[in-house]
């Protein structure tokens, strides 16, 4: 029974390795969000991001490559202070966490406008904590 | 027969393990372990408000009380057999030393016998651990206080 699902399962492993990894921007602002996009996609440690402008806010999340996950903190901090320099009227948020990502992704996705500043100040606080 | 010569005898008798063999079973099974806890830690980042960072914790206890059950029902000792170390290194291990040693001596009593016993086998792991988690605490605070690194 085993041996025969095992084939199966490690298939479904591999293939469940395949997420789509895009660069997505959503701006809702008066701003350029070419400039980020192509911030973003300049660099070459990250492999899929998504941005989300909404009033004085812009929130990002990168999906940064396998052998640079250990210096994801750093990514996300060196991210976010090219952004701050090029936006300085938006706060800026980045952040490397997955959770960020699908958030922000799902936000992004959102059809109703309500709501979307309290949920990126949640994301932001949510990020801060430690344990 | 002296010593040497024994000792000799000995390990011409004794079957060599298979090293490597072992090794890639252990690989491998404490591999499907990890598999098992990132899939855990995904389910605690969709479906709850855990980041990257804080959905260590739950999966932690999760895998723990997976082990706990395992080790009840009697199945975690085939896992060890085939996977060594890959079984008892990951923190599924420190859960199946906690219940075995509980399940051994349940017949001495609750209080002697489960209460006594039952950090036999993982109270070196919780005092080894606290102790080296203070020196490398002891060492970064040092480091910090220097300024050598950041927190």
């Amino acid at each position: 029974m085993i041996r025969q699902l095992l084939p199966i399962l490690c298939i479904l492993l591999l293939l469940s390795g395949c997420v789509p990894n895009e660069f997505t921007v959503e701006n809702q602002t008066g701003e350029d969000a070419n400039e980020a996009e192509n911030l973003l996609k300049k660099d070459d440690r990250i492999k899929g991001a998504a941005a989300l402008f909404y009033e004085d806010h812009l929130i990002v999340g990168v999906r940064v490559k396998t052998f640079d996950r250990f210096n994801k903190r750093k990514i996300a901090k060196e991210l976010e202070k090219k952004l701050k320099e090029t936006y300085p009227d938006l706060s800026v948020f980045v952040s490397a966490d997955s959770k960020i990502l699908t958030e922000t992704n799902k936000l992004i996705l959102k059809d109703d406008a309500k709501g979307i500043k309290k949920k990126i100040h949640y994301l932001i606080s949510l990020s801060e904590e430690e344990t | 027969m002296d010593q040497k010569k024994y000792a000799k005898l000995e390990q011409g008798i004794t079957p060599k393990p298979p090293i490597l063999k072992n090794c890639i079973k252990a690989f491998l099974v404490g591999g499907a372990f990890c598999l098992v806890a990132q899939f855990i830690a995904l389910f605690y980042m969709t479906f709850f408000d855990f980041t990257e960072r804080t959905a260590s914790n739950p999966t932690v206890a999760t895998m723990i009380f997976i082990s706990m059950l395992l080790t009840g029902f009697g199945l975690y000792k085939k896992i060890g057999q085939i996977g060594g170390a890959g079984a008892s290194v990951p923190i599924t291990g420190f859960g199946n030393a906690v219940v075995s040693a509980a399940i051994e001596h349940k017949s001495e009593g609750y209080v002697l016998g489960v209460g006594g016993n039952i950090f036999k086998l993982a109270g070196s792991v919780i005092l080894f651990g606290v102790f080296s988690a203070f020196l490398v605490a002891l060492v970064k605070t040092i480091l910090v206080k220097l300024g050598v690194v950041s927190w």
